[in-house]
């Protein structure tokens, strides 16, 4: 047995049953011992691909994702879908094979320093350049990347050492998920003080929900608390769409509702979030009357972009279990009809500034069409790309869960869409998957079509084609006076046309009269298809908050001029002394 | 501000650029470094001294997510 042979074994003993790559000369020992092998291999067609898609697998289903690429060009590809997974908590382990031992440091035939290159975007990385350290670096790359603060980690792969003799190299030893350590006592007992004094209280729920297996936990938190939950980009389905206490998305195109209720909070209880640019505005005008609470796991989260008055560090999920009876006592404890009064304002805003769907004429309002998309598909995963349809997605679909939402967040990546779709499509080949895409991002990864045609993948793409570069091209009316710089997309392709040579169904719409029956005949296709739709161009994404402004002066597609939100006369102070404590209230 | 680090790291490939690096991204400029062999050969203790104007606690908290950072200890200059 070789050193390849080892680790397609160890692989399997892991629990990996599916992997994405693209073979080349440095890892061909690898994929030699793949052949015939039951590790599923997905061939894709671009290693941007093969990383995006690992990460789409590892973001449906919380397992780790994995990827395999060659040296060089293989594994420079893949960066962009580890720095996707090391930004958004995703557990990935990705494998590059290298140059021989001896040829490395001579500038070689497709050698690249991928560990070095890859440094700062992963969680960690090693190279192996012997085959007996192979058992301990495959289970501490996946120990690393499921425990704690999950991430991607990197396996640099000699190609001597992949076909080095590994007879003698012990079983594999599978990693498991580790527990974090429980919060602190007194975390716990300072929040709980901390939560009898808010008379304004707002619950900010992030993506570290979901990564820590806490929504459970937070839906039984949140509704013990009777409190206005407003959330993250990657936090959106903690709380069900619909439930009466969710105001929404906050940040740069959030809720009017969730932005003036953080607005005016004087407490911000901070689940698994990090108050990330986009959700804040400019730092210094974000709740600026509010105390903060914060859980998370990750103490280098505490206090990097905004104090906490309290941390609570640990378990999400025991945390908000240990607080959820306090929480639920103080209801009918001092300051709890206050705090009901400011839950129904919250709630009668968000209901009063919902979004409206009625829009004129015979033009397609993506908004109108993904919200309905969304009503007849309500199980479905979204994998989105990136740009405007991206945010429509995130303001107007009513997501239930957030693994149903899977977005590049926080790096941003167009051509993330199609690629996490394939991903999540394998990770359960019973989901119901659409890629929601547009013109700009879908072209970053169109190779992957005959991923999907190959492997025959029932995902249904709607493409939202407005012939731009639509988010550039909204900033660049707004705050470069009308100036549209390089977003002109006109002359596409014809999309329906494109996905016909890949074998793929596909069906245009332009028109509002036309475009019931032809979501109807897209979703009931048996296998992949594409829906092109045809927006406007100058349509924007609305509300907006401005670059470097707070989250009270968010602009509305209506207004020429900044609207600040209108703010309450009198604020609590910051100053309030927190001398009372429950102990007993917290639950053990 | 400038702070001194006392770090030990296991001495593992790419430990000293992974810590050095994380410095420096999170906007902290290293001055001096300065660092040897621990007597069992398996770590580096590292004397790394760095300016920034973001406090010490941010730091140390980056630092010590590094999978090869054992232990950090970070002091303000005087």
């Amino acid at each position: 047995m070789n050193a390849s042979q080892w680790l397609v074994k160890a692989l399997l003993d892991e629990g990996v049953d599916t992997i994405f790559g693209y073979p080349g000369g440095a890892i061909m020992p690898f994929y030699d011992a793949l052949h015939g092998s039951p590790l599923r291999h997905i061939l894709v067609r671009h290693e941007q691909g093969a990383a995006f898609a690992a990460n789409g697998y590892a973001r449906a289903s919380g397992r780790v994702g994995v990827c395999v690429a060659t040296s060089g060009p293989g594994a420079t590809n893949l960066i962009t879908g580890i720095a996707d997974a090391m930004l958004d908590s995703v557990p990935m382990v990705c494998i590059t094979g290298q140059v021989p031992t001896g040829l490395m440091g001579t500038d070689a035939f497709q050698e690249v320093d991928v560990f070095g290159m890859t440094m700062p975007v992963v969680k960690h990385s090693f190279l192996v350049r012997r085959a007996e350290d192979l058992p301990s670096v495959l289970h501490e790359a996946f120990r690393l990347a499921r425990n704690g603060r999950p991430g991607p980690v990197l396996i640099d792969l000699p190609k001597d050492v992949q076909i080095a003799d590994a007879s003698e190299l012990p079983a594999y030893v599978p990693a498991v998920r580790m527990p974090l350590p429980a919060a602190g006592e007194a975390g716990l007992h300072a929040a709980v003080a901390l939560m009898a004094h808010a008379r304004q209280p707002v619950i900010y729920a992030g993506g570290g929900i979901v990564l820590g297996e806490a929504v459970d936990a937070f839906r039984v938190f949140a509704e013990a608390a009777q409190l206005p939950v407003v959330q993250t980009l990657k936090g959106l389905g903690s709380l069900p769409d619909e439930h009466p206490l969710n105001l929404g998305m906050l940040g740069m195109h959030g809720s009017r509702a969730a932005n003036l209720a953080v607005q005016e909070a004087d407490l911000l209880i901070v689940v698994g979030a990090r108050f990330d640019d986009r959700a804040t505005g400019r730092l210094d005008g974000f709740a600026p009357h509010a105390r903060v609470i914060h859980l998370d796991a990750d103490p280098a989260e505490i206090g990097k972009r905004r104090s906490a008055d309290v941390a609570v560090l640990g378990e999400l999920s025991t945390s908000l279990f240990r607080l959820t009876p306090a929480v639920g006592a103080q209801r009918h404890a001092r300051n709890g009809s206050a705090r009901a009064a400011w839950t129904a304002t919250c709630c009668e805003r968000a209901a009063e500034q919902a979004p409206r769907y009625d829009y004129p004429g015979p033009d397609i309002h993506a908004p109108a069409m993904l919200r309905e998309l969304s009503q007849r598909a309500p199980a479905a995963v979204v994998c989105c790309d990136v740009g405007q349809h991206q945010m429509w997605v995130a303001q107007h679909w009513a997501f239930q869960h957030p693994r149903q939402h899977l977005s590049s967040g926080a790096l941003g990546a167009m051509g993330f869409g199609l690629p996490a779709a394939i991903g999540a499509q394998l990770e359960d080949p019973s989901a119901q998957i659409i890629c929601v895409s547009g013109d700009g991002s879908f072209l970053m990864n169109v190779q992957e079509l005959a991923t999907v045609a190959r492997y025959q993948l029932p995902i249904k793409i709607l493409l939202l084609d407005n012939q731009a570069l639509g988010m550039v091209r909204q900033w660049q009316t707004l705050f470069f006076e009308r100036r549209h710089s390089e977003i002109d997309l006109s002359d596409n392709p014809d999309f329906v046309a494109l996905a016909s040579a890949f074998g793929i169904a596909a069906h245009s719409v332009a028109t509002q009269a036309g475009l019931g029956d032809a979501i109807d005949a897209w979703l009931a296709h048996d296998g992949p298809a594409l829906l092109h739709v045809a927006i406007d161009a100058a349509a924007g994404v609305w509300p907006l908050v401005p670059p470097n402004r707070s989250n009270a002066e968010m602009l509305d597609g209506d207004a020429d001029e900044l609207a600040p939100l209108p703010l309450p006369e009198k604020h609590p102070s910051k100053t309030t002394a927190i001398t009372e404590e429950i102990p007993d209230a917290i639950s053990t | 501000m400038r702070y001194q680090l006392d770090l030990t790291l296991r001495q593992a490939e790419g430990a000293l650029n992974r810590v050095i690096g994380a410095a420096e991204r999170r906007g902290y400029r290293p001055l001096k470094v300065d660092g040897e062999t621990q007597s069992d050969g398996d770590r580096w203790h590292l004397r790394l001294t760095v300016e920034g104007e973001q406090d010490d606690l941010q730091l140390r908290e980056q630092l010590a997510k590094l999978y090869d950072c054992l232990h950090v200890q970070v002091s303000t200059c005087p």
